[in-house]
């Protein structure tokens, strides 16, 4: 099943402050192929997802088999290969955020954006998805936008939130 | 070299250190079913297929993967495990699309042998049929991931015994799919020496060799074995 939303082979240009990142951790990991899990992380944190053609970078500066960097990816559900969005809404579908109405958030933001857990908006501004639990029982329900936690959220208090950042 | 003794199906017997439970099994004589165990390949346990009992452990053990032990009391026919290696057949043939009759490998296929040992006469467990791509991109060979059966003994042959690591595993769970490369159809490779060796390596019809029909696929998995042992010799 070949991904077509995939980029293509350009190779990341050299002066991209990205993949100096990534250069410079791989230089720090001294070249080492069991680092590829952490220099995989690098990049992640760096591009939001995995790019092909960053993967094909860091198989080459590794010397791995692409076929192992490649099943490291889509073994660890932490990687992905496809952009997540510019700004991520992660929804806790954990028993606790479930009971105080996590359910009620995710329809209210699939009938404002038209978006489902797992899909990115058509101009990439915003990817949703669920988290089975992030371990915020307490503040049920929780919300991540971006980088920052949501504690005891209503529906439109998100969507309300939601609109602000992707305005900007 | 020391010697220890254990016991295996009630037989005395004197073996080496050192070896696994599935190698003094085949040294005696004693028939272990096994799947994703070939002769010079690391075995990794896959299958499921080789557990057996061991007096004072309460989990059945994979026989390939758990070295022998002194006094060490081992069934590996009992009631428990013929069940459990039925189940595993049957979970083999119920996880992708296996359809002997119309498969180059009918009749010359360790999976359908296995069916047969197991005396497995119907599924009791629903079928996934999952989507499954053919690859005929290679000029030689082909790769049906509807007749895999996962036991990575290709990815195992290629990476071990080529030193190609052409392929690989992607994904978990019931979602895993051997791939080459970046998932990149097997022509297309960049690794791919197309040695042959994942060909002979392949227990189904998996992976077979283009312009042959059914009745014609012949595969010589001990090559891989024999290849390894020579090599030793070599040296």
């Amino acid at each position: 099943m070949k991904n077509n939303s995939l980029p293509t082979d350009v190779e990341p240009a050299k002066t991209d402050p990205r993949i100096k990142l990534i250069t410079a951790k791989i230089k720090k990991e001294n070249y080492k192929p069991d680092a590829l899990i952490e220099i995989l992380h690098t990049a992640q944190n760096a591009y939001g997802y995995l790019p092909m053609n960053v993967l094909k970078f860091i198989t080459k500066a590794l010397h791995l088999p692409p076929s192992r960097v490649y099943s490291t990816v889509t073994f660890y559900h932490f990687f992905s290969l496809k952009s997540k969005g510019e700004h991520t809404c992660l929804v806790c579908t954990g028993t606790a955020c479930y009971v105080k109405g996590a359910q009620l958030i995710l329809n209210e933001i699939e009938k404002q954006f038209s978006l489902k857990p797992g899909q990115v908006s058509a101009d990439n501004k915003l990817g949703v998805s669920v988290a089975r639990c992030i371990g915020a029982c307490g503040l049920a329900p929780a919300v991540v936008l971006d980088e920052e936690v949501h504690a005891k959220v209503s529906s439109e208090e998100i969507v309300n939130s939601i609109n602000a950042k992707i305005a900007v | 070299m020391p010697k220890i003794s254990v016991t295996i199906d009630d037989k005395k017997l004197d073996v080496d250190v050192g070896k696994t439970i599935l190698e003094v099994c085949k040294e005696n004589g004693i028939e272990i079913l096994t799947m994703c165990h070939l002769k010079g390949l690391t075995d990794v346990g896959a299958c499921r297929l080789c557990l057996v009992e061991i007096e004072g452990v309460n989990k059945l053990l994979s026989a390939c993967t758990t070295k022998i032990a002194a006094n060490m009391i081992i069934r590996t026919k009992t009631e428990k495990i013929k069940r459990y290696q039925r189940i595993t057949s049957e979970l083999f043939f119920a996880e992708r699309n296996h359809v002997c009759s119309v498969c180059v490998a009918n009749g010359k296929c360790d999976l359908q042998k296995l069916g047969y040992k197991t005396e497995m006469n119907h599924i009791r467990y629903p079928y996934l049929f999952p989507e499954c791509n053919v690859d005929t991109s290679h000029p030689w060979y082909v790769l049906d991931h509807n007749r895999c059966i996962m036991c990575t003994r290709c990815v195992r042959a290629c990476g071990e015994v080529e030193g190609a690591h052409n392929w690989n595993v992607m994904n978990r769970g019931y979602q895993v799919r051997i791939i080459s490369d970046f998932d990149t159809p097997w022509g297309e490779s960049v690794t791919c020496t197309s040695c042959g060796k994942c060909v002979h390596a392949c227990p189904t019809g998996a992976i077979w060799p283009k312009a042959i029909v059914q009745g014609q696929l012949e595969k010589k998995p001990e090559i891989i074995g024999e290849l390894v042992e020579k090599r030793k010799m070599n040296l």
